[in-house]
């Protein structure tokens, strides 16, 4: 625009005009796209914000980037507790959705944005991997053979040409990963750029928020089976999931109060709440401090196991020192109960074997069982055992026969048990 | 705004690979392919630099470079005459450049063995679009 | 003293970019459309379209370096330099030489799987003619192949 006119000729001007007019036309369609964006953007915001349902979040996000941003294909990857991967969590626009499919942090475009937490647009890949594909091969013919590996198949596009990734972060922490991609080569610009990075602010801080809603809810449903050390270890990922049916040799522990049902009988409602509210206070925190399970407890009676959801090495040992403690902590609680006019003593019985566990319910109830003939070895012990005695089966004599003194005893015979089952006294925990 | 024009920029994605010739202080020119050229602002573009080659010591040399960029939709064409301003090893140009490199390096195997070694700053100092060059239907 | 390969090469499908420089070392690049190498192989003449041919002329006579970059599209690479000799414009033969250059790389492109929408821009856009041929004599020529070996000389 820097040509000298002449004012006085008409097709000078006339070619000034026009040449001035593409640029006024060209400003406006930046401008009227970069208007439209700014609306867009408001709009999604305000959707993102207005739930905390985690899949809902992630639909919203997406779907804004197809309908509303004209993406195509994009993905949601949200960040695993563990922190060296990505997983796929929500796509739109693959036809197969790939979720659970996950990335390693420094693998690939969405690797290297979760590593770095920064922005990544490349609008070259086919080229770009050409190229290195060129050099990789000379490097191997020359006899320089490159150490890595490429990675396992990345989710997307099998051919994507552009892509442009972003973290999700919140105070620098990452979320997650949101990616948008395309079969085209340079397919994304810097407003796309610009618009994303908003959005992407959005959906990190929602996203975040429903994942925590999200976990603090299954916290509360899970520490009603479990002391909150695992219940928070199951939401971190560190354990499986343990409503998934599974199979585990456990050590399980059964407890229940002697003389409860001739009490339970003949005294106050209130008195008998009493009792119970205090044996399992004092029960239940033994049960934590061990990091047992508590599988249920039935009025008087409780079922503990020990290796499950979260494998111990000394699943043995734990429940024979737990059940030592319980017996002592009992004491001065069945003195007092005696000395009200109660006759009631702890039984307890111990046993080692396979169990099938996981989730028994419906829909709206679901509880944490274990099925297997262990806990029915557990409880007929445990009905065999006296007032303050802790009978063990025999299969743990070499786990605890180091830490506890034992006294064998005859084979009992017991309910459901075709042969006698050889059993032994757990009398006292030896001095540490 | 700067000498860059916007409309330059999709040339600068490497799509299809630029070319550029530098000259040694003995006078000997040397014209080679390169990949791509990244935009740093309307007046700056860098070059990634991950081997020492015959550009890299001819510009330690004597700093002025052309280069030649198409558009991969369009085709127009530009040639850009730089000079090399600087060298950066860290930074937000480098760390930008050097992301690129290290995703698609990963993507082959070949992360930690093909990476930046250092981002190589121009200044801008003419931009002419070669459309004189193309054969327009 | 040109290797064999480098021979084929230079009348392949290989893109094709000159470089010179001026008096100041400021250097200009323009690209080629065809080239053939004579008898003696050692002297190279190379197609250039004359709208382009002005800048490097004017380096070529003011000091005659010249350098000439090819590659293949699977990023086989020479480089020649050397000292200009001569320039004329194209003539009948040279045209068709360049027709026959154009077509080459025009099929090469479509056949390692560029779209025609990109083969066709790509290696049909570039203007050759009118043409200027500028003769050159090779003295140095090296492999630019990217990776291992990378500026060996060759000859």
């Amino acid at each position: 625009m820097t040509a000298a006119a002449d004012d006085q000729d008409p097709h000078v001007l006339r070619e000034l005009i026009a040449r001035s007019q593409e640029t006024i036309d060209r400003l406006n369609l930046d401008l009227a796209r970069r208007t439209n964006d700014v609306r867009i953007i408001q709009q999604i915001s305000s959707e993102i914000t207005s739930t905390l349902d985690l899949d809902e979040v992630l639909g919203i996000v997406l779907g804004a980037m197809e309908r509303v941003l004209g993406f195509q294909h994009s993905m949601l990857l949200l960040a695993e507790p563990a922190g060296d991967t990505v997983v796929v969590a929500a796509t739109r626009g693959y036809g197969r959705p790939s979720t659970d499919a996950r990335v390693r942090i420094g693998d690939g475009v969405i690797g290297v944005v979760a590593e770095r937490k920064a922005l990544m647009r490349v609008g070259n890949i086919g080229t770009s991997l050409r190229y290195l594909q060129a050099i990789r091969a000379r490097m191997q013919a020359a006899g320089q053979a490159p150490a890595g590996e490429a990675p396992a198949a990345l989710p997307g596009l099998p051919d994507a040409q552009s892509q442009l990734a972003l973290p999700l972060l919140v105070k620098d922490r990452l979320v997650g990963v949101l990616v948008v991609e395309s079969a085209k080569p340079n397919a994304f610009d810097d407003l796309d750029e610009v618009v994303l990075r908003i959005v992407g602010n959005q959906a990190a801080t929602a996203i975040d928020n429903a994942r925590t809603y999200r976990m603090v809810d299954q916290l509360g449903r899970l520490k009603r089976f479990f002391s909150p050390h695992l219940a928070e270890l199951i939401i971190r990922g560190g354990a499986d999931d343990p409503l998934k049916t599974h199979r585990r040799e456990v050590t399980v522990v059964f407890l229940d109060l002697r003389g409860f049902t001739a009490f339970a009988e003949t005294a106050e409602p209130e008195e008998v709440m009493g009792v119970l509210r205090e044996y399992h206070a004092e029960m239940g925190k033994l049960i934590l401090a061990h990091e047992g399970t508590l599988e249920r407890f039935t009025g008087d009676g409780m079922m503990i196991f020990f290796n499950d959801p979260l494998p111990v090495p000394d699943a043995g040992r734990r429940a024979a020192r737990m059940s030592a403690e319980m017996q002592e902590r009992v004491s001065p609680l069945t003195a007092k109960w005696r000395r009200l006019g109660y006759e009631l003593g702890l039984g307890i019985g111990i046993a080692k074997g396979f169990a099938t566990i996981g989730g028994i319910g419906f829909e709206g109830r679901w509880d944490y069982g274990a099925i297997g003939t262990v806990t029915n070895l557990a409880a007929r012990l445990c009905g065999e055992a006296k007032g303050g005695e802790i009978l063990v089966s025999t299969r743990l004599a070499g786990e605890i026969e180091d830490i506890a003194e034992t006294e064998e005893l005859a084979p009992l015979t017991l309910k459901g048990f075709a042969r006698p089952v050889p059993a032994m006294k757990l009398v006292r925990l030896k001095p540490a | 705004m700067g000498l860059l024009p916007d409309e330059i920029k999709a040339a600068m994605q490497g799509v299809i690979p630029s070319h550029v010739v530098t000259c040694a202080a003995d006078g000997t020119p040397n014209a080679s392919a390169i990949s791509q050229v990244y935009y740093v602002d309307g007046d700056h573009v860098a070059l990634s630099h991950q081997f020492f080659n015959k550009t890299k010591r001819n510009l330690a040399e004597n700093p002025h470079a052309m280069v030649w960029l198409i558009h991969p939709e369009t085709f127009d064409t530009w040639d850009l005459e730089l000079v090399l301003d600087h060298s950066e090893t860290s930074g937000p140009v480098f760390d930008a450049m050097d992301m690129q490199i290290e995703a698609i390096a990963s993507m082959v195997g070949m992360k930690g063995i093909f990476k930046l070694k250092a981002a190589d700053i121009f200044r801008v100092i003419s931009v002419v679009k070669t459309s004189g060059e193309r054969i327009r239907r | 003293m040109i290797p064999d390969r480098v021979f084929e090469v230079l009348h392949g499908p290989a893109y094709m970019q000159i470089g010179t420089r001026d008096a100041a070392l400021r250097p200009s690049h323009t690209l080629a459309v065809g080239a053939v190498v004579h008898d003696d192989r050692e002297t190279v003449t190379v197609f250039v379209p004359t709208a382009r041919a002005r800048r490097i002329l004017a380096d070529l006579e003011s000091n005659g370096r010249v350098a000439l970059g090819i590659a293949l599209v699977s990023h086989e690479a020479y480089q020649l330099k050397g000292s200009y000799l001569s320039t004329r414009p194209t003539d009948a033969s040279d045209l068709a030489r360049q027709e026959t250059y154009r077509k080459a790389l025009l099929d090469d492109a479509l056949r390692v799987g560029y779209p025609d929408e990109i083969a066709r821009p790509l290696t049909q856009g570039f203007a050759y003619t009118p043409g200027t041929a500028i003769t050159f004599r090779a003295e140095q020529v090296f492999l630019q192949t990217p990776g291992p070996g990378a500026g060996t000389p060759l000859a």
